[in-house]
């Protein structure tokens, strides 16, 4: 019926029962605040993930140890794998006809870069990689130029850099032909890497890139090293074929007995997106929880003051219905009101949570989108709060017997 | 115009009603065996001692109540098997009710209050607020449309409560001590307004235990203890000064 007196008397519901309805506005805000944060942080994420990924392409497939993304307690499964090591790559490489796009890399954490005497803070990420690693991975440098076959069979102490390392140590500087040092070895730059910004809160560009021969040699982690190979199919129609093709050449290379299970984890685009679905669906669930729990203890707040706006009311509906309201009338009426009641929580909720998921994406450096699917999810949800805990104090006021309503003091 | 016509027919008629209210085990008897008919622009009042049933008979001729025995009869349709959507039908159509205590919404303009039976008769809202104007302007209260009832006086809030009443055209306008709450002065003016409203051709019922007010009726039914204890025409009617019988 009449919605704009629905709002105003759900508005002034808040005007006289100022600090019941601030408690429970206050919980309907919060809980539509975690489920519009966890809703930003889950949006973005997968923009940035579905991005990285077009980036690569859909021919490039990644063979791991390990699967990229671990959920649950699979530890154990893994732990008894031996690592890839570079000899089975090479291995690979000669053996696998279908495509000769073939790259193995190594990478680790926390390095500090230095020329003359500047140098960066220790976080830069130092990888060892193939030639082919540019093409499988789809990165390119801006100028210079990426390794040579020489480079790579020599070891030689070569470096492409990443333009956060360029800015830090060689401002103003063509860095190319320069040295750097890293680990007490000295390294000539050869290129810059073509800019690549940030994904998933790290700068891509915070890195340096060495021959893998040259990294298995002075960086290799003195435990446990194991290689990521990464192969481009010809095309998408090759994909298959040619991933079948590798994981019978790495079974073999690695002994593995036709009744035992593959000792790698082959994943492509499509095996990192359904990983990160599961990733995704964890944090949803995260979110909806917490979310859930204080929209229902809004919702017995709601259902509350629903309850004394009747009582208080008793005499207003008895009005109602001697001048000719229809039960359902008061009905929709009541429930239009709570409605109104949990959409000034939601309002505010949506607000905040919009505002905190961009800081919390600001603080981990995730490029934001406006949630506006998760904004809508959350109107949805305060509208069915307020039908489903308005109901009882509407079905009360809707059957009450207009002759005591109208004698109520 | 205002001629008792025995012969058409009823307005409303009441045969055999009674209402038992039930306290505890023990049965309360408000109205024991009615029979009553009233006609087209009839204006009666009805009086008895407090506790004698005039309230509940009201109630059941303005469909709020039900009655638990008997029939009632309004414009020829049979209201006692009628169901609660129904019945909310007919007092917004048929039924103008006038309360003792206003009871209007006390949040609500004048104008709001007398606008709200047009909201639940589905009149679009340039309609209503054209008709409630005029209700408004009818019982003399244009300039005060937009005050709230404690911003009125009680004559006013009635006559409000009277334009609230009149709005839907009703067939009958019922009128529960209108003056009860009010002061002679005030009350006189509202019984000056209801003898307007009669002339204009409406059918009212009013309930009052002054003999004063019962006067300008043109018919008197006496109750007591849930039965009629006489029903006559009114040889006294007070009539007001300068207007024309
Ligand atoms: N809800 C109820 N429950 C029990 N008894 C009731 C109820 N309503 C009315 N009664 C009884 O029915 C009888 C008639 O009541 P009613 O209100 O019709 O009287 P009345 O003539 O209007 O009196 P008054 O002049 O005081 O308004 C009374 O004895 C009253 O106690
Ligand atoms: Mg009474």
């Amino acid at each position: 019926m009449n919605i704009s007196e629905s709002i105003f008397q759900a508005f002034d519901a808040i005007r006289t029962n100022k600090l019941r309805t601030f408690l429970t506005l206050l919980s309907i805000a919060m809980g539509v605040f975690a489920l519009i944060v966890a809703g930003t942080i889950i949006t973005s994420f997968e923009k940035a993930v579905t991005k990285q990924l077009e980036d690569v392409g859909e021919t490039t497939f990644w063979i791991q140890r390990t699967p990229a993304i671990q959920t649950g307690n699979t530890w154990r499964k893994y732990r008894k794998r031996k690592p890839i090591t570079y000899n089975e790559f090479k291995e690979l490489k000669k053996m696998t006809t279908s495509t000769n796009i073939i790259s193995a890399h190594s990478y680790t954490f926390g390095m500090t870069i230095t020329a003359g005497n500047l140098s960066t803070d220790p976080d830069v990420y130092l990888a060892g990689a193939e030639n082919n690693f540019f093409i499988t991975n789809a990165i390119d440098v801006d100028y210079g130029r990426i390794f040579t076959e020489e480079d790579i069979n020599f070891n030689r102490n070569v470096a492409i850099i990443g333009n956060d390392v360029l800015v830090k140590i060689f401002p103003n500087v063509n860095p190319i032909g320069k040295e750097i040092t890293i680990k007490n070895q000295k390294y000539t730059v050869i290129g810059v890497l073509k800019s690549r910004g940030a994904v998933l809160g790290q700068s891509k560009d915070n890195m340096v890139i060495i021959p893998l021969t040259n990294f298995l040699k002075y960086f290799a982690s003195p435990w446990e090293e194991s290689l990521t190979i990464s192969v481009r199919a010809k095309s998408k129609e090759a994909l298959e074929e040619t991933i079948d093709e590798v994981i019978g050449n790495l079974r073999v290379i690695r002994n593995v007995k036709p009744w035992e299970e593959n000792t790698f984890e082959v994943e492509t685009n499509e095996t990192i997106s359904q990983q990160f679905g599961s990733f995704v669906n964890f944090l949803s669930i995260f979110g909806f929880i917490s979310g859930g729990f204080a929209l229902i203890a809004a919702g017995v707040g709601i259902m509350n003051i629903m309850l004394v706006a009747v009582k208080e009311r008793t005499r207003e509906i008895g009005i109602r219905k001697a001048v000719g309201a229809k039960r359902r009338w008061i009905l929709w009426q009541f429930i239009l009101e709570a409605i109104s009641l949990c959409q000034v929580g939601g309002v505010v909720g949506i607000i905040f949570g919009t505002l905190g998921g961009y800081l919390l994406g600001n603080l981990i450096k995730l490029p934001m989108h406006f949630p506006i699917s998760w904004i809508i999810l959350s109107v949805i949800v305060c509208t069915i709060l307020g039908i489903s805990f308005g109901a009882y104090p509407a079905y009360r006021a809707a059957n009450l017997d207009p002759i005591e309503a109208l004698r109520y003091e | 115009m205002n001629e008792n016509k025995p012969n058409g027919q009823p307005l409303i008629e009441l045969r055999h009603i009674s209402r038992v209210y039930l306290v505890g085990v023990e049965q309360v008897f408000a109205l024991r065996d009615i029979n009553l008919k009233i006609y087209q622009n009839e204006y009666v009042a009805i009086m008895g001692p407090s506790g004698s049933g005039k309230s509940t008979l009201m109630n059941i001729i303005g469909c709020l109540d039900t009655p638990t025995g008997g029939e009632y009869i309004l414009k020829g349709v049979n209201v006692s098997e009628l169901d609660d959507n129904e019945l909310a039908d007919i007092r917004n159509k048929e039924i103008g009710f006038v309360f003792q205590m206003f009871n209007l919404l006390p949040r609500a303009s004048a104008l709001k209050n007398v606008e709200l039976p047009l909201i639940y008769a589905g009149v679009p809202k340039a309609e209503r607020l054209e008709r409630a104007r005029k209700a408004l302007m009818a019982v003399g209260m244009e300039d005060r449309m937009m005050h709230k009832p404690n911003e009125l006086s009680g004559g006013q809030r009635q006559r409000v409560a009277i334009a609230r009443a009149l709005v839907t055209n009703p067939s009958i306008i019922l009128a529960d001590e209108p003056t009860g709450n009010l002061d002679s002065k005030s009350g006189e003016d509202i019984m000056k307004l209801f003898n307007e409203i009669w002339k204009a051709g409406n059918t009212i019922i009013l309930v009052t235990h002054e003999r004063d007010i019962a006067l300008h009726a043109q018919r008197i039914i006496r109750i007591r203890d849930g039965l009629i204890e006489s029903d006559e025409l009114n040889h006294s009617r007070v009539v007001f000064e300068g207007v024309n019988e």
